[in-house]
């Protein structure tokens, strides 16, 4: 897939040594619940090299969607060091945040969050409105990433006139348009039936071998344990192990 | 531009509620119109500047109680001035207690010099000036009776106990009030017997400067005489006249406003209900990368084309409306200045932001996990 044209381009990080996709040094998130103090993650270190299909597990409440948060840059820690694709990110501002994000973090969430107004095709073409991109530019990026995902037939359709897993297979789409350093997803087979799950899995398996994306899943799905790289698992806010994935073992 | 179409959609997102709301926006700014259109027409007249040289002279206790008709001459003698023509109210309806519209009659000598203003045709000024029964009618009674030139009509009397029958001769133009009618005095005096004494006794003044001189001058020659003289400006006078309206007016104005007023806070609960239902999106629309201030624009946008559309609805519904179909007032038939659309469009511009500026500004600004927790 072609990067979308925004003002960093993609020859420059070819001629530089490649930086892991996502470094965190001692990163602490603390939230203030009233007079309580939660903290969320306690001194997390870690590093995915990039071109890595990972996943974040552990049980309710480990911190999985926080660390995936401060991956993604819509959440700042409470002290420690964040770097996503070399770029440290953990200082940077709420407006250089957004700025970034639209250039280098594809997001997969568990409910889809499509805009049920727009079609596929549209909710697909969101992330694009914010590149200097033209009409037909866009929808040529648009279409390449909805037959990607194997929904070539349903461009048009409106949220409501897709089954869950199609649902989502727009949301990866619209994650991966712009062809970010990074996609994130939050639980993303957690509201599909084993089918869908399973579609959903090798499809983002598949995005990761055929286009090199660097992909970090929270999931609660043992399944996903055969198509990831690498397992991190958290527990009560602290990294207690990384192993490796059955896919990295076959 | 490439956002437009975001905007419409989530407009179109619950079309019921978007048609409701912007019917909303559209009747209370067509009451707005309306009613601020009132008052409007009224200050209009009053701001003629050809009034200025223009002064009325009338009893000091009122109106209608008259002064002698021999004050003419009086008048006529005093310097400054130079025209005199005095003039007694008819108060007649053409056929129905409905049909009413101010009728008055003049001395016709000096009408063309009293009231250039009113540019009236001098074919129509000389007939006027021959034929006993001529009648001069302003173009708003032309059209809402139907009249034409030449023809002859009735008034019936309200004050008086009989009725008159005249002749149309010519149209008052340019600045004269446009529902006017007015006929010859020397006819009705006829009629009345004679009594000798008239409402009021326009003087025309040769220049605005020496308006003021030429009112005390009059004032002062009637003082102590059985019927004492309140000598005024045109425009003070009709202002006088119309004064008992001013509450009415007031009120209009008022009312005008409070309805705008409530109807912005049922624009504002809208809004903001229609921006609450969808804090998740706005914070994926923040996740992918939107800045917060285009999310807050969209989201104005979206309130500010409803009020635009409810503007051009609503007003300019009121603005044709008023034009089509003739709605009398006390100083003519009522219509919506231009100045009245602008003023409704600042309105609607005001609703559209103000309704929607917390709520959007919240949505756009709230923490992002926050927003995406609430919905997981």
């Amino acid at each position: 897939m072609q990067r979308a044209a925004h003002s960093e381009g993609a020859a420059l990080r070819l001629d530089t040594p490649t930086p892991p996709a996502v470094e965190l040094d001692q990163v602490r998130r603390i939230y203030r619940r009233d007079e309580f103090a939660v903290h969320a993650l306690d001194n997390v270190s870690l590093t995915i090299p990039p071109a890595r299909f990972v996943a974040i597990m552990g049980p309710s409440g480990s911190g999985k969607t926080t660390l995936l948060n401060l991956i993604a840059g819509i959440d700042h820690p409470s002290s420690g060091r964040v770097a996503v694709g070399g770029e440290e990110i953990s200082s940077k501002k709420d407006r250089e945040l957004a700025a970034w994000r639209a250039r280098h973090i594809g997001l997969v969430f568990q409910f889809y969050n499509l805009i049920p107004v727009l079609t596929a095709r549209e909710n697909v073409d969101l992330p694009l409105l914010l590149t200097t991109l033209n009409k037909r530019d866009r929808r040529a990026h648009v279409e390449t990433a909805l037959r990607a995902v194997g929904l070539g037939d349903r461009m048009d359709h409106y949220p409501r006139q897709l089954s869950g897993g199609q649902e989502q297979r727009v949301a990866i789409a619209r994650a991966i348009v712009t062809d970010p350093t990074i996609v994130v997803a939050d639980e993303p087979t957690g509201d599909l039936d084993a089918t869908s799950a399973e579609e959903i899995l090798n499809l983002l398996g598949e995005l990761n071998r055929r286009f090199g994306k660097t992909i970090v899943m929270v999931t609660h799905d043992s399944r996903a344990e055969h198509h990831v790289d690498e397992i991190y698992r958290l527990d009560k806010g602290i990294l207690t192990g990384v192993e490796p994935g059955r896919r990295r073992l076959a | 531009m490439k956002y437009a179409a975001l905007v419409v959609k989530n407009l179109a997102r619950s079309k019921r509620r978007t048609i409701f709301t912007l019917i909303s926006i559209a009747v209370s700014l067509f009451i707005f119109s309306a009613l601020v259109s009132m008052p409007a027409v009224v200050n209009r007249f009053l701001a003629d500047p050809a009034a200025s040289n223009r002064v009325a002279c009338h009893n000091k206790a009122g109106v209608t109680y008259g002064i002698p008709e021999a004050y003419k001459q009086a008048i006529a003698a005093t310097p400054h001035v130079e025209a005199v023509v005095a003039q007694s109210w008819f108060g007649g309806i053409y056929h129905e207690v409905a049909d009413q519209f101010p009728n008055m009659s003049v001395d016709p000598e000096q009408v063309g010099a009293m009231w250039p203003d009113w540019e009236i045709a001098p074919d129509a000024l000389e007939r006027f000036q021959h034929l006993r029964t001529a009648a001069l009618v302003g173009p708003e009674t032309m059209r809402r009776f139907g009249f034409h030139l030449g023809q002859r009509i009735m008034l019936r009397g309200t004050i008086y106990p009989f009725n008159v029958t005249l002749d149309i001769v010519g149209t008052l133009n340019g600045k004269a009030p446009p529902s006017f009618l007015v006929f010859r005095r020397d006819y009705l005096e006829e009629v009345r017997g004679r009594p000798g004494f008239v409402d009021v006794i326009w003087v025309r003044v040769d220049r605005a400067a020496n308006v003021p001189q030429v009112i005390t001058a009059l004032d002062e020659n009637f003082a102590n005489s059985s019927a004492e003289t309140l000598t005024e400006p045109e425009a003070a006078f009709y202002g006088n006249f119309i004064a008992g309206y001013r509450v009415f007016f007031r009120m209009a104005e008022l009312m005008g406003i409070l309805v705008v007023f409530a109807i912005g806070l049922v624009a504002a609960n809208t809004a903001a209900m229609s921006i609450r239902e969808r804090r998740t999106e706005i914070a994926v629309l923040r996740s992918i990368g939107f800045p917060t201030r285009t999310i807050l624009a969209m989201l104005l946008a979206e309130s500010l084309l409803i009020a635009l559309a409810g503007w051009l609805l609503g007003c300019c519904g009121a603005f044709l409306l008023l034009r089509s179909i003739t709605v009398q007032g006390v100083v003519g038939a009522i219509q919506m200045p231009t100045s009245v659309l602008f003023i409704a469009f600042a309105v609607a511009v005001l609703i559209g932001l103000v309704s929607a500026i917390v709520p959007a500004s919240a949505a756009a600004r709230r923490n992002i996990v926050e927003a995406l927790r609430a919905v997981a």
